[in-house]
């Protein structure tokens, strides 16, 4: 059974539940564009820090607010958030969609973030090396582009068709497409980069086929102190397909 | 209106010349290379396609029919204002619908401009229908799917301003902005052209159509979807303080009239079935992209589509749609008895699908309006349709 605590806030109207398990300097976890990877993961967090994983609103348990069309407005929601977890300086974590929201967060309130991991960070506007455009991918492709390993995704997709599963796909591709169809990229993100100055961890699989690992060293571009961890073998979901992808934020945190 | 009956012919304008492979390809739309558009085939087509439609009028069609598609064979009319500008000094009196231009995919002033611009040029002839566009349009256009139905509503609020206010007037809002909303010319009918929105019946789009009192064409619905449809449609626009004139809930139906049942079935059946398989082929992915529908709606199509597997069937197919074939008597008999049960005096005839040739084109629209025309139009009042008119 998940160690976690399942808590139900309500932020500026929206529902927003928040799974936290563990105890001591708190860490939190923001999650991808899609919710199907979960969060267990994140359980060897739990041994030495409070872990808090919170659903961004449109994805996964919490609700949905139709007037969040840019990820600015994320970043007020979670401004919010932390004010009622009364979480004034933490270490966050972001993936994919949520390394994007997490730089975006750290280059805006940068004290407030002691340590700052991203792994496979969405955002970037790297011509050489382009993110692939997941939303002109059909769905059922999805699933084979996220990691190098198909057995450690198949667990957690439905065996056979899933109206419900497939309605909650395209419940989190609409969230995405509000935030992201007419503007993949932001370059007014990339300008401000610079003002993360906390220390930095950039993970990243060796063989994703959404983001590629070579935007590794274009963040490092605007984050000069970040350091890079790549893990060979893996695809974008590299938390789920290497534990040492794991071991290595927790090293990093301390 | 009264309840005399109003038949129209519409047209896709497909473009025919699919390759022999064309099957390795899951969508004919989107995403379907256009190297495989040969513009020496498409002039013949175009000018083809603009003297059947031009025909339709001198036979005595009440109006012609074309609307918008983009990146498919399904329809050569990316732009259909286009193809009304032409046709506008070709016909007398035929009533030019362009049913229509997604105004999502135009600033919304010039859609206005460019509808004002026909009606005025037409002296009056243009009628509108204002879709949201299906999914694969906005794959096609910049336009963001997940806040389509507010742009929507919001562009046609702007070019109902346009033309019933005397300009210039001002508009701000969540997508445009306008300082001096002041367009010329303006419509040659007063307040405006006849305007229907046109969709396969979700709630959203029927809330738009009963708010405003504008009419609906139903696309490719079930007879049975589409005389709930209509019923709801009724009672919707009832609530906002509407009724509906039955000419306001056009019919559509495909048609082919041929000397015998036989003939006409051999001779229609093949591109039918073409039109249903290859023309509107398209993915999942392409029908609904992301917040083009609501989860509900989602999951409603999901499961009707789960339920529509298995090969092309004419007989069931033609149980289930608006799907007229056969002798004179046959096609005016079918159309009398649809008309009746949708309570309609509108008739939206789909006169050539798919890669039908020219021949059978002028065979079926001359047939429809000598024989099948006359036929119905004999039986004018008929009780049920005059008590709906009233």
């Amino acid at each position: 059974m998940s160690k976690f605590v399942r808590e139900t806030y309500t932020v500026d109207g929206v529902k927003t539940v928040v799974h936290t398990a563990g105890s001591g300097e708190p860490v939190v976890f923001f999650h991808g564009a899609g919710t199907v990877d979960g969060f267990d993961f994140a359980e060897p967090w739990t041994e030495k820090y409070r872990v808090i994983v919170p659903y961004h609103p449109g994805f996964g348990e919490s609700g949905d607010d139709t007037t969040f069309t840019d990820l600015h407005d994320y970043v007020m929601h979670y401004l919010e958030l932390f004010d009622a977890l009364q979480l004034d300086k933490f270490n966050l974590v972001g993936l994919s969609l949520g390394g994007y929201l997490a730089a975006k967060f750290a280059s805006e309130h940068g004290h407030r973030i002691k340590k700052l991991a991203l792994i496979a960070p969405a955002g970037m506007i790297d011509t050489l090396n382009p993110m692939l455009d997941i939303l002109a991918v059909p769905g059922e492709q999805v699933p084979g582009l996220l990691v190098s390993d198909f057995e450690v995704l198949k667990k957690r997709l439905p065996e056979k068709p899933d109206l419900d599963f497939m309605a909650d796909r395209y419940r989190e591709a609409t969230t995405v497409a509000r935030l992201l169809w007419e503007r993949p990229g932001d370059p007014k993100f990339m300008r401000y980069l610079h003002r993360i100055k906390m220390p930095t961890l950039i993970v990243w699989g060796g063989e994703d086929k959404i983001i590629p690992v070579q935007q590794a060293e274009t963040w490092r571009k605007f984050i000069p102190n970040a350091d890079i961890k790549i893990f060979k073998g893996a695809g974008h979901l590299v938390h789920l397909e290497k534990r040492e992808a794991v071991e290595a934020v927790a090293r990093f945190l301390g | 209106m009264s309840g005399a009956l109003r038949f129209n012919s519409m047209h896709f304008m497909p473009y025919v010349y699919l390759p022999d492979n064309h099957k390795d390809y899951k969508s004919l739309w989107v995403s379907f290379p256009n190297k495989f558009y040969d513009p020496e085939k498409g002039h013949e087509l175009y000018n083809r396609y603009l003297g059947e439609l031009v025909m339709a009028d001198r036979l005595g069609f009440d109006a012609i029919v074309i609307n918008e598609h983009h990146n498919t064979v399904y329809s050569m009319m990316a732009t259909p204002n286009l193809i009304a500008a032409a046709l506008v000094p070709q016909t007398q009196n035929a009533r030019i619908c362009v049913w229509g231009t997604p105004p999502n995919f135009m600033q919304p002033n010039r859609l206005a401009e460019e509808y004002a611009i026909l009606d005025v040029m037409s002296k009056g002839r243009l009628e509108i229908a204002l879709p949201l566009g299906t999914g694969m349009e906005y794959w096609s256009n910049s336009v963001n799917p997940a806040t389509a139905r507010e742009r929507f509503k919001e562009s046609l609020k702007i070019m109902l301003q346009a033309w019933t206010e005397d300009g210039p007037t001002t508009h701000y809002g969540q997508f445009y902005t306008y300082r001096f909303l002041n367009p010329w010319p303006r419509p040659y009918q007063k307040p405006h052209p006849p305007c229907y929105v046109v969709g396969t019946g979700s709630p959203e789009t029927i809330e738009i159509a009963a708010e405003l009192g504008f009419g609906y064409a139903s696309v490719f619905v079930t007879q049975q979807r589409a005389r709930e449809l209509n019923e709801n449609l009724r009672q919707r626009a009832a609530h906002y303080g509407h009724t509906l004139r039955p000419d306001q809930l056009p019919l559509l139906t495909f048609v082919y009239v041929a000397e015998t049942q036989e003939r006409a079935e051999q001779e229609y059946i093949v591109h039918l079935q073409r039109f249903f398989e290859d023309y509107a082929r398209t993915s999942p992915q392409f029908l609904a992209p992301p917040g083009y529908l609501s989860i509900d709606q989602l999951k409603t199509r999901a499961a009707m589509a789960d339920k529509m597997h298995g090969g092309f069937d004419f007989q069931a197919i033609s149980k289930s749609f608006f799907i007229a074939v056969g002798t004179p008597d046959k096609v005016a008999n079918q159309i009398g008895e649809w008309s009746q049960w949708m309570k309609t005096n509108h008739i939206n005839c789909v006169t050539h699908v798919a890669d039908m040739p020219h021949w059978k084109t002028v065979k079926n629209l001359t047939l429809f309006a000598e024989e099948v025309m006359p036929r119905l139009r004999s039986r004018v009042q008929q009780p049920a349709l005059r008590a709906a008119a009233e």
